[in-house]
């Protein structure tokens, strides 16, 4: 219980009542040492009281004392003077016990105070330090997240004061598709892609050796040879003496802004160097945009035009198509490869093919309109000229095409003319020999006789030169008939044709394997006849004769007639296939020398080639080829 | 001309310019006993005279020939201009033509035959063919063909068959 300094002042009066009290009781022990009992009640009163509490006991007690138990007893006189001196004792030896109980008292409050001071010094350092390891407690906390965040958003690495990789993140390992483990450790340059220059490399290493943030955009190659771009800033720390120790490098993938940039710079580029004219406007028909193309073909530059309505290039006769063109560009259709005539600055007109699409933003809004226009002035030029070259060539190639009608006609009328009036005059000839060998045979000497015999010979030689002239006059003329058939019936056809010719000698006939072929028949059925039949005549010295009929299938289909006869001078070969060309006179082997001239003629005329080849006395081989047509499965 | 009127009704008329061919065509017939049947005109506009029966053929007798040989190229009318207009009118059409001609061309075979032609022979530069030929026509054309209604009658020699002429 703690009392108040009143009361404890008030307490201390008490010991020097109770010690009155004891004293008076106890009297008769103790007389006559009247301040017995008071020296300890003032002792415990300054204990109870302090100083003043001492002071008030010390004089409570003289007083006590003086009246009680100093003789006289009962009142304040003061017989004997040796009293005088004992109460000038108790009074100093009270006050010296309430100082030092004072003393004691003060310096136990100091004490006091100061460990209550120290006290609360201790609890505001205890609160700080908590405070402080809170905040530390959230500091990491934040820092964590952050961390996170970072790792989530960002590539990041730290490398070492050489650039040799500490630690990367997911991201990094991701982007460069390596693992972590084969990057730990080493340089970081094993990411360079080569794209950058020495300069801005030095640059770089400048910067944050000298501990300053490197902000830029970097191309990196990755594990498998790609290339990414990557947004990067470079924060070095330092170390004590202000050296960079670490850096620690975060990045951003930017690789298809990089692509969409460069994309964009590549239209770009295109739409700047092209030489159609490029102009973007609005739907008012305000021009937006100008490319060079079109101050090429307008006469413009661009600084003129921006801003200015595109009716400048439109002549006024053609005003109408502006607003027609607008409305439909507003509709989203498209006008495509519209021919119309312009207007160059310096008023010269143009013709332009013009190609209109509607422009829309990102919403899908028709904002504008970009138009390519083309001069095709030239273009129109050179067209009319094609025109009239191509009318010319019709007119002449429809002249010569007359021409050469009418000469075929002629030819015709020849041949015509040929067959009718040169054949007559020859049967009149072997008609009149005969009547005349009928009527006076009988008469006539034996050389009048052979002489008629000649005249007829003649006769029919001449008729038969007729025949073969016109037959290569016809095979010229006539429109090729081509069907497929097969080749073998024909060749036994003309084969059986020589039967009667060859009965009187021994032929070997040897027929190979022969095709499907595609031709005029009729024509190639003279081609055989000309060929097989030649074979038969050359051979006719030979006992047996062998005459082999064969042919190849390659590219296209060679036919070839081989016989055992005469052959020929390979030097002539080449006379072979002339008309009325002969490698024999007519005592050794009969012939007008035209049917070879016929064989090479209806062969070309199917896009085929005759072969000749022989020697003198070793017989003789004719070919000829058929091409493939594209569309025979032969 | 007015000479042949009273012949005009020969069994076989031949019509031909060339007095050469028309005297080996005579000889070869004449060989089959058949020349004095045979009515020679000279060329094709006397032809059509004689068909039509107008210029020197004015009101000639009745009845038409067996067989008409036609020479087809002939000065003023050709021989397929006569074939035309035969067989283009309905009462003369019926009449058997062949066309004789000194060489076969194409175009010429290929139109004959549109207008309707019956025969169309190539004179053979042989004189034995063309004796064999001419041979052939006339028995053929003279005696075994059975002609149209109002034709001539067929020579008695051969009348009733083929058995008789002789061999040459």
């Amino acid at each position: 219980m703690t009392l108040s300094r009143h009361q404890r002042w008030l307490l201390s009066l008490l010991p020097p009542v109770a010690a009155a009290l004891v004293q008076q009781g106890l009297w008769a022990c103790i007389q006559p040492l009247v301040w017995f009992m008071f020296y300890p009640a003032v002792f415990g009163s300054a204990w109870i009281g302090g100083r003043l509490g001492g002071w008030l006991a010390t004089f409570l007690s003289t007083g006590l004392v003086i009246y009680f138990f100093i003789p006289p007893r009962g009142s304040f006189v003061i017989a004997e003077p040796r009293y005088f001196l004992s109460i000038g004792v108790f009074v100093v030896m009270g006050g010296w016990m309430s100082e030092l109980q004072g003393r004691l008292r003060d310096a136990r409050d100091r004490l006091e105070a100061r460990v209550r001071e120290r006290t609360r010094e201790i609890e505001a350092g205890n609160q700080a330090l908590r405070e402080k390891q809170e905040a530390l407690r959230t500091a990491l906390a934040e820092w964590q997240e952050l961390r996170l965040a970072l790792d989530e958003h960002a590539i990041v690495a730290i490398t070492d004061a050489q650039g040799k990789i500490l630690n990367v993140n997911d991201k990094f390992c991701h982007i460069s598709q390596y693992p972590r483990e084969e990057l730990i450790g080493q340089d970081h340059r094993l990411i360079n892609s080569g794209h950058h220059t020495k300069e801005f490399i030095r640059q770089l290493w400048a910067t944050i050796g000298r501990g300053d943030v490197w902000h830029g955009e970097i191309k990196n190659r990755a594990r498998d040879g790609s290339y990414y771009w990557v947004d990067t800033t470079i924060v070095p720390f330092l170390n004590d003496s202000g050296k960079p120790r670490q850096y620690l490098a975060i990045r951003a993938d930017i690789t298809e802004r990089k692509l969409a940039a460069e994309a964009q710079a590549r239209l770009a580029a295109i739409v700047r160097s092209s030489d159609d004219a490029i102009i973007g406007k609005t739907l008012q028909g305000t021009i937006t945009s100008w490319n060079r193309g079109a101050e090429k073909i307008f006469g413009y530059g661009e600084a003129e035009v921006l801003g200015q309505p595109l009716r400048l290039l439109i002549p006024p006769e053609r005003a109408a198509e502006e607003p027609d063109i607008l409305a439909r560009i507003a509709r989203g259709e498209s006008v495509e490869h519209f021919e119309t005539v312009r207007v160059r600055k310096d008023g010269g007109r143009i013709d332009v093919s013009v190609t209109i699409s509607p422009l829309r933003d990102s919403e899908g809004r028709i904002t504008g309109a970009s138009k390519i226009a083309r001069d095709i002035t030239s273009h129109k030029q050179a067209e009319e000229k094609i025109r009239r070259l191509n009318t010319e060539l019709e007119q002449r190639v429809s002249e010569r095409t007359a021409e050469l009608k009418a000469a075929n006609r002629e030819l015709e009328a020849f041949s015509y003319s040929v067959s009718h009036d040169l054949r007559a005059p020859l049967r009149h000839i072997t008609g009149f020999v005969q009547l005349l060998r009928k009527d006076s045979g009988a008469q006539l000497p034996a050389t009048s006789r052979h002489y008629l015999e000649v005249i007829d010979g003649a006769t029919i030689k001449m008729a038969t030169l007729i025949d073969d002239l016109l037959t290569f006059s016809r095979v010229g003329r006539v429109a090729l008939q081509t069907t497929v058939f097969e080749l073998e019936p024909l060749v036994r056809e003309v084969v059986a044709e020589f039967a009667a010719e060859t009965r009187q000698r021994q032929v070997e006939w040897r027929l190979g394997a022969l095709p499907l072929v595609r031709a005029d028949r009729a024509l190639l059925r003279l081609v055989l006849l000309n060929l097989i039949g030649n074979a038969v005549k050359f051979s006719a010295p030979r006992t047996p004769a062998v005459i082999e009929i064969g042919a190849r299938t390659d590219a296209g289909t060679v036919v070839f007639v081989r016989d055992n006869g005469v052959g020929f001078d390979p030097q002539y070969a080449h006379k072979l296939f002339g008309v009325f060309q002969r490698l024999h006179s007519q005592a050794e082997f009969e012939g007008t020398g035209i049917g070879l001239a016929n064989v090479q003629q209806i062969i070309h005329r199917h896009g085929g080639e005759v072969r000749a080849e022989g020697a003198l006395d070793a017989g003789a081989t004719f070919s000829f080829s058929l091409p493939l047509q594209s569309d025979d499965k032969l | 001309m007015n000479a042949e009127v009273h012949v005009s009704c020969k069994k076989i008329l031949l019509v031909e310019d060339d007095p050469r061919d028309v005297e080996l065509t005579l000889a070869a017939l004449a060989e089959h006993q058949l020349a004095n049947e045979v009515m020679v005109l000279r060329d094709g506009a006397e032809a059509l005279d004689y068909f039509f029966r107008r210029g020197n053929f004015l009101g000639r007798a009745g009845g038409e020939p067996l067989a008409v040989l036609l020479d087809l190229k002939m000065p003023r009318v050709t021989g397929i201009e006569v074939l035309r207009a035969v067989k283009a009118d309905a009462m003369l059409k019926t009449i058997p033509i062949i066309m004789l001609t000194s060489s076969r061309e194409e175009p010429d075979l290929v139109q004959c035959y549109q207008l309707g032609v019956n025969a169309y022979v190539v004179k053979p530069v042989d004189f034995l063919d063309f004796m064999d030929a001419i041979k052939g026509l006339g028995l053929f054309w003279a005696a075994i063909n059975e002609p149209p209604a109002g034709s001539l009658p067929r020579p008695k020699v051969f009348a009733g068959g083929t058995s008789k002429p002789k061999a040459p």
